[in-house]
């Protein structure tokens, strides 16, 4: 573990830190003491930073700044763990499968890929929760769970091709060396080679990517919020960047103090993918 | 002929899959299309309207109808309660154009930042002067564009008061007044694009910069300006060129909120528009509409960097 922690350059360590400090909000965000987070102080709307028992101020409404950012935590990691999850074990699923067996299937999971790559990223996702989450009947907001799970599963989409490539092309660079061929010859079945030859390799790109693509999501989540789809009325980063989209001119620190912590953190996520690829890559040219 | 087809046919297809995706998209609805749109009257006007508008039949034979407007120009209606009819073309002739400029202006300020930039960083490579930029570089391309455009709008729009912090002008309405309203957005926009491409273009002339021709060139006496912009540059532009079509779209994603944020009448307004409104068959026709123009450009990109890098054609053809 320290071994590991001397390789990291400062800004890496940064990162680490500034993740872990976000992921410990998102397990403990629940038992801190702070203030309810849904909860509005009619005494103080829109007080500025520092202000006192509000340590990060208020918006219009007068709910709380710190508590929203630490509680929406949860929400917005959420959302971005499980649909790179899902969508990366998919995707490298598809993309490892197709790559290895290649010939036809692995033609039509290219142009898969490619169609759904052919929409860029945050338009795909806004069509795809544009139009599930539209409700029966307009009067009436769909249920704010089942928003937050329809936002889920469009940014699994969202996910799934970008690591299926990401896939693919690492099985690629695989499949033809000299130990694989030589395990095929010696009558290794295909699962055996996938798991114990193909994966391993294949993993540390993975790895990578899924940093990167965690920092997508999170993006995309607050940019939902922002062209009026994304959470709207519950804790999350995206939905207070939503909530006083509209006019922030009365309280700027409304905006501003949920846009830099989710600026920090796909920094800090961009940055561990980043120092994983220059790993990786000082592992393929000793090879 | 044959290395034509090589090219086109692949493009046709995915821009035939994707403009599928988005219509079998429509039958995901929780509410039907017939439910929507069709106005209730006796059955002859109920067929009348589900013929028009392509709802006679299955979601196949829909998409159909819709290829077959939409190669001709016909992006569909927009359908007011009661049944009147507005063309999605009229709403497009307005809005198309400017967030088309506003990309444009994005491409040439990150174009035109980002190639002395990185031509420079990698010239100085692992310098401090490189170091503090490179760095400085890496947290603006992480940053989304979303972030600058709202932080800029509180504090060059609002708290200084320098620029307008929201709305538009045409050029035709105002020069002046059209670059004023444009420099935010655009700001925010080119801000991490112009992270993003200095980056690559490092580290693509450090590469360069070890081949030998440039050794040769320095040794011949050349100065190192005419070394670094006539033999180093060229040769890494391929993957500046490259990124520049893929990052296109981030652009038109980051153009869609930029929209919002600044209150810019574009396609990204109107998109909101069409979600808020339920005007479905509008929102089908833009998502494909920037799906064919992202795959077209990138394929026109692709010809364009046989003309940049030879290299690239040869290897090609080959």
């Amino acid at each position: 573990m320290r071994k590991l922690w001397s390789t990291l350059n400062l800004p890496s360590k940064i990162s680490v830190l500034w993740v872990l400090l976000v992921f410990f909000f998102v397990v403990t965000g629940n038992f801190l003491p702070l203030l309810d987070p849904t909860e509005y102080d009619p005494d103080a709307s829109g007080v500025g930073l520092f202000s006192p028992g509000h340590f990060l101020g208020t918006d219009i409404n007068g709910y709380d700044l710190l508590s929203n950012v630490i509680n929406g935590a949860r929400i917005s990691i959420l959302i971005a763990l499980v649909s790179v999850g899902i969508g990366g074990l998919i995707g490298s699923a598809i993309g490892i499968g197709s790559a290895y067996v290649r010939g036809k299937v692995d033609l039509v999971v290219n142009l898969f890929f490619n169609i759904l790559l052919s929409i860029p990223n945050l338009v795909l996702g806004l069509a795809l929760v544009a139009i599930l989450a539209t409700s029966v009947d307009p009067s009436i907001p769909i249920d704010p769970n089942r928003r937050v799970f329809i936002i889920i599963f469009s940014l699994t989409v969202v996910i799934i091709p970008i690591l299926g490539r990401i896939a693919r092309g690492a099985t690629l660079s695989w499949v033809n060396r000299e130990f694989i061929v030589a395990a095929r010859s010696m009558g290794m079945k295909d699962r055996h080679i996938i798991f114990k030859h193909i994966v391993p390799n294949v993993l540390p790109a993975i790895y990578a990517v899924i940093f990167l693509a965690i920092g997508v999501v999170i993006v995309a989540e607050g940019a939902l919020s922002l062209l009026g789809v994304g959470i709207i009325d519950g804790v999350s980063w995206g939905a207070m960047i939503g909530r006083v989209a509209g006019d922030f001119t009365y309280a700027p620190q409304s905006m501003y103090v949920p846009v830099i912590v989710l600026a920090l953190t796909v920094i800090a996520f961009n940055q561990i993918g980043d120092h994983l690829r220059s790993q990786l890559d000082s592992r393929e040219g000793k090879i | 002929m044959n290395n034509v087809l090589k090219r086109v046919v692949p493009l046709l297809l995915v821009i035939f899959g994707s403009t599928l995706i988005v219509s079998l998209l429509l039958q995901l609805l929780p509410v039907g299309l017939k439910d929507l749109y069709i106005a209730p009257g006796d059955e002859a006007s109920v067929n009348e309207q589900l013929k028009s508008l392509g709802l006679d039949g299955n979601a196949f034979t829909f998409y159909f109808h819709w290829l077959n407007d939409f190669v001709r120009g016909n992006f569909g209606y927009i359908i007011f309660p009661g049944g009147g009819r507005e063309p999605v073309s009229n709403r497009l002739a307005t809005a198309l154009p400017i967030s088309l400029r506003l990309v444009v202006y994005v491409q040439i300020v990150a174009l035109l930042v980002s190639i002395p930039l990185g031509i420079f960083t990698a010239y100085r490579a692992g310098r401090r002067s490189d170091r503090a930029i490179s760095y400085s570089l890496f947290a603006a391309a992480s940053i989304p564009n979303f972030v600058f455009g709202l932080l800029l709008a509180i504090f060059v729009g609002v708290k200084l008061g320098w620029l307008p912090p929201l709305g538009y002008v045409s050029p035709s309405e105002g020069l002046g007044e059209h670059i004023k309203t444009m420099i935010l957005p655009v700001l925010s926009l080119a801000i991490p694009t112009i992270a993003t491409y200095s980056r690559l273009l490092r580290s693509d002339v450090i590469a360069t910069l070890r081949e030998d021709y440039v050794t040769m060139a320095a040794s011949k006496g050349l100065s190192n300006r005419r070394i670094l912009f006539t033999h180093v540059l060229r040769p890494s532009s391929t993957t500046l060129f490259t990124s520049a079509a893929l990052n296109m779209g981030a652009l038109i994603g980051g153009t869609l909120v930029i929209e919002q944020i600044f209150s810019i009448p574009g396609l990204g307004t109107e998109i909101g528009i069409a979600i808020f409104s339920r005007q479905f068959f509008a929102l089908q026709s833009y998502i494909a509409l920037i799906a064919v123009g992202y795959v077209l450009f990138n394929g026109i990109i692709d010809v364009v960097l046989g003309f940049v890098d030879p290299r690239t054609r040869e290897r090609r053809n080959a």
